[in-house]
């Protein structure tokens, strides 16, 4: 199984990936929504973290375009805001909603969650 | 210069807005060095565990947190500048900080529009002006500028003094027309500030009386 990280901030989402690999999770990472497309072409993630406010390609709507090509791919929102408005949208949209910073025990466990 | 309560409002809201830019990128700077902690952490896990550590990995974690704290340092500065803004009603200010510190504020803004802005050649210039609105005028003209760019493409501000001071805001080579709204011409107007079209660059050209 393997995961994709996408977030805007390169030393986060970098950092981010090196330790789930330390605890035994696969994951990519890239830092635009573009980007993130493309590789999802090129490998089968289960699942992606999602940076919600990312340039161009939001985290929102970058669930929406992965979601359509891929539907079973799940999805966990990251977010630095933790407004209201953010947490609807991606309590909505997503599997699980993590306010950053994080623990990253608590994101290894959502993705547990996630993918059982 | 009078403001009234509606002025007040209009104010606030450009407050609030690059409070909460500055707060959300603050808490990006939390989250990196959040995440580098984490790694030391799990470096020091391994070492425990008989795995040695590259060196080289940590001078990498240590150089992320010390960009990151300039990072911080910086925007922290930016956003006090802006708050001492407010200290005095009318004021001599320096127009080159004034538009250096506009530009710092409205980076990321240009960021999650994926452009740039570059400060351009500004000569030395002063005027009486509430330093507040100006930077708040300054901000909107940029953010108006924005809406017609494409991603990638550079924003350049820069300050011409004769006998006003004029400062310019263009979109170099995209041959875009750049026009003030009404909210513009009527903060600028408070402001004694003209704000015309550049008919040879297709720019904003907001001019100030200038003081020695």
């Amino acid at each position: 199984m393997k995961i994709l990280l996408v977030d805007d901030e390169i030393e986060l989402v970098s950092a981010m990936a090196e330790r789930l690999s330390l605890r035994g999770i696969d994951a990519d990472w890239t830092d635009t929504g573009e980007k993130a497309l493309a590789m999802a072409e090129e490998c089968e993630y289960a699942l992606a973290v999602l940076d919600m406010k990312m340039p161009k390609i939001s985290g929102l709507e970058l669930r929406r375009l992965l979601s359509g090509k891929y539907p079973t791919m799940k999805f966990i929102f990251l977010s630095g805001h933790g407004s209201e408005a953010d947490y609807k949208a991606g309590s909505a949209e997503a599997t699980s909603y993590l306010i950053k910073p994080i623990r990253i025990e608590d994101l290894v466990e959502k993705i547990q969650e996630a993918t059982q | 210069m009078s403001s009234t309560a509606s002025d007040n409002l209009i104010g606030l809201r450009f407050f609030g807005k690059i409070s909460a830019s500055v707060s959300h990128e603050i808490k990006n700077i939390f989250a990196v060095i959040n995440e580098a902690a984490g790694l030391v952490e799990d470096f020091t896990l391994m070492t425990e565990k008989g795995m040695p550590i590259e060196p080289e990995r940590l001078k990498r974690v240590a150089n992320s947190i010390q960009g990151q704290i300039q990072r911080g340092d910086a925007i922290v500065k930016n956003m006090n500048a802006l708050a001492h803004s407010t200290d005095e009603d009318i004021q001599k200010v320096d127009l080159v900080e004034a538009l250096s510190l506009t530009v710092s504020l409205a980076t990321r803004m240009a960021d999650m529009k994926q452009t740039k802005l570059e400060l351009g050649d500004c000569d030395p210039a002063s005027a009486i002006v509430h330093k507040f609105s100006v930077i708040q005028l300054l901000h909107g003209a940029i953010a108006i500028a924005l809406e017609s760019m494409a991603p990638h493409a550079t924003l350049l501000l820069s300050l011409s003094a004769g006998d006003a001071a004029t400062i310019s805001i263009s979109i170099p080579g995209q041959g875009i027309n750049l026009k003030p709204d009404d909210a513009l011409l009527c903060l600028a107007q408070q402001l004694n500030i003209s704000v015309a079209s550049n008919e040879i660059n297709g720019g904003l050209d907001l001019t100030l009386e200038r003081v020695d």
